[in-house]
């Protein structure tokens, strides 16, 4: 679980994109999902999003995040398909079109939060904060508290799962079938975890400010961060699928 | 020069003063160990050289700190930092980029070392600190010893002229911290750093510093020559600091034979001092 955020390292096409040109994409397909109500667009969409997987290189792991979603996905389906109450009825209160929508909720929820977690597996935070403050000149401040956010995911979720070991090895069992049991057990060690954390990002800050943070300017990066060939390719993909999902809605 | 005057200083909250009317001069060049039991100040003391005290940690502040003339209190810790580096003692905290090279990039870029220098700067920290084989790699995947060794490069990449560093070898196995040291050393030696180690493995300050400052609740209770220092073991024991077996052996050697005994500083003086007097 604490490897679903971490930096898979490459020099794939989608390695070598602008981050920016990645997060446009990411909108892109985004936008896309919500402005077409056609499963089959949507489909597509999905099968896009797996694809970006294979380009960057990590497709077990867009695999595995898929797999992560359909589960949250299976819920929301069910929940969904209950509460609509238009169309036809098919059986007990379930309606086609009850099933319709949920199937739409269900994928787009699907189409926006892949790219957005692949996206994140092969591109280094910092590149994400400099190219930011960089391209769309994106006050530093900002980006420092993204990064500093997304590089605490992984070492929060590291320590969580030390505490849990440490407390399995004292006889608690966390492998209990019912979640709300084992959301009790696992809310009372969040507090302590989350106060420590709060206290670090403090510490961080001030030793970012020890290296000088408050001189960083937009022109401060060393690395550059152009656009090239792949970069225009992201941005006509981009076009073509708003374009497209607009057409065929 | 860094000058610490009648320093008090109590963090918000706490109920006694975390340090004691502390003075300190530190001249130019200086290699300067700090050593002390758990919780005598020598962290609340090694934030106060770079300013972090008083202006990052609230507290009660009383007396000065001036750090090549700048009143630490009266200067932005930004202009400080120019001047001082600290590497801190939690590794994991200061560690703000998620690959090693961006990480030793960070003090860099922000201090705006032009484009052409950056390079060699970074070849060299790397280098010295014995971690290039790392540049790439992203700091998730790295044990906590080498992560150690990523901090403390990327201060030494800004090369300032005071460098004040916090247990720095915590997470070291023996050889590392000793190249770690030696590295300070060469610094010391070669760049005219001035370095301020705060460390609990006495046998490495006494090989490698020059002075010692010895803190016990709050308080500078020595300071001077590794030599002077080491010369009051039963003083230093009384503290709760572990002294270098050498420098009890000699300390023992002369309370046995009744007369002066050199204190012994390492292994090799010990050997030394037996052998001129067994003849
Ligand atoms: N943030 C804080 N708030 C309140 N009290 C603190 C804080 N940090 C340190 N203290 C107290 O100040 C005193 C000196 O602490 P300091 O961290 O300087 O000791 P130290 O010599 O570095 O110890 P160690 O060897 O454990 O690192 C201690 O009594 C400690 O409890
Ligand atoms: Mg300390």
């Amino acid at each position: 679980m604490t490897d679903l955020f971490q930096v898979v390292p490459g020099n794939s096409p989608l390695h070598r994109m602008n981050p920016v040109t990645k997060i446009v994409l990411t909108l892109a397909v985004s936008v896309a999902a919500f402005l077409t109500d056609n499963l089959f667009v949507l489909l597509f969409l999905l099968a896009f999003d797996l694809m970006i997987g294979v380009v960057g290189g990590v497709t077990r792991k867009a695999f595995s995040i898929f797999k992560g979603l359909l589960k949250v996905s299976v819920f929301l389906f069910i929940l969904q398909a209950l509460f609509v109450r238009r169309g036809n009825r098919l059986f007990w209160i379930v309606t086609d079109e009850g099933l319709l929508t949920a199937a739409a909720v269900v994928l787009r929820l699907l189409v926006v939060c892949l790219p957005l977690a692949l996206i994140m597996t092969v591109t280094q935070p910092s590149d994400i904060a400099n190219s930011l403050v960089q391209v769309l000149h994106l006050p530093y401040a900002y980006a420092f508290t993204l990064t500093t956010a997304i590089r605490f995911i992984p070492q929060f979720m590291e320590e969580m799962s030390g505490i849990m070991e440490a407390q399995t090895a004292r006889g608690v069992e966390f492998d209990t079938k019912n979640a709300a049991k084992k959301l009790g057990m696992l809310l009372p060690l969040c507090v302590p975890l989350l106060i420590s954390s709060v206290r670090r990002t403090g510490a961080t800050a001030t030793a970012a400010k020890a290296r000088g943070f408050e001189l960083r300017t937009r022109q401060s990066g060393y690395k550059r961060y152009g656009f090239g060939a792949v970069d225009l390719m992201g941005f006509l993909v981009s076009a073509a699928l708003i374009a497209g999902a607009a057409l065929i809605r | 020069m860094i000058d610490i005057r009648s320093l008090t200083f109590r963090y918000d909250g706490a109920e006694e003063d975390a340090l004691r009317d502390v003075t300190l001069e530190i001249p130019d060049g200086a290699f300067l160990g700090i050593i002390g039991p758990a919780g005598a100040g020598k962290t609340t003391l090694a934030l106060s050289v770079g300013g972090i005290i008083p202006h990052e940690i609230r507290g009660d502040f009383y007396g000065a700190v001036k750090v090549d003339g700048l009143d630490t209190a009266d200067n932005k810790l930004t202009d400080l930092s120019r001047l001082v580096g600290t590497v801190f003692q939690d590794v994991e905290s200061q560690i703000v980029s998620s690959v090693v090279e961006d990480e030793i990039l960070y003090g860099l870029e922000n201090f705006g070392i032009p484009r052409d220098e950056i390079e060699e700067r970074m070849d060299f920290a790397l280098g010295q600190v014995g971690i290039a084989g790392l540049r790439h790699r992203t700091i998730s995947s790295l044990s906590g010893g080498q992560r150690q060794k990523v901090v403390i490069a990327s201060l030494v990449a800004l090369r300032p002229k005071i460098l004040v560093l916090d247990e720095p070898t915590g997470e070291l196995d023996p050889s590392s911290s000793r190249q770690i040291f030696s590295l300070l050393r060469s610094l010391n030696r070669e760049y005219g750093m001035t370095v301020v180690v705060v460390e609990q493995k006495i046998m490495l300050l006494c090989e490698f510093a020059e002075r010692l400052a010895v803190m016990s609740e709050g308080r500078v209770v020595r300071d001077g020559t590794v030599r002077e220092v080491l010369g009051d073991i039963a003083g230093l024991e009384a503290i709760g600091v572990n002294c270098p077996r050498s420098a009890l052996f000699s300390s023992l050697l002369s309370e046995k034979l009744g007369r002066e005994v050199p204190v012994a500083v390492n292994a090799d003086e010990a050997v030394e001092t037996a052998r001129r007097i067994i003849g």
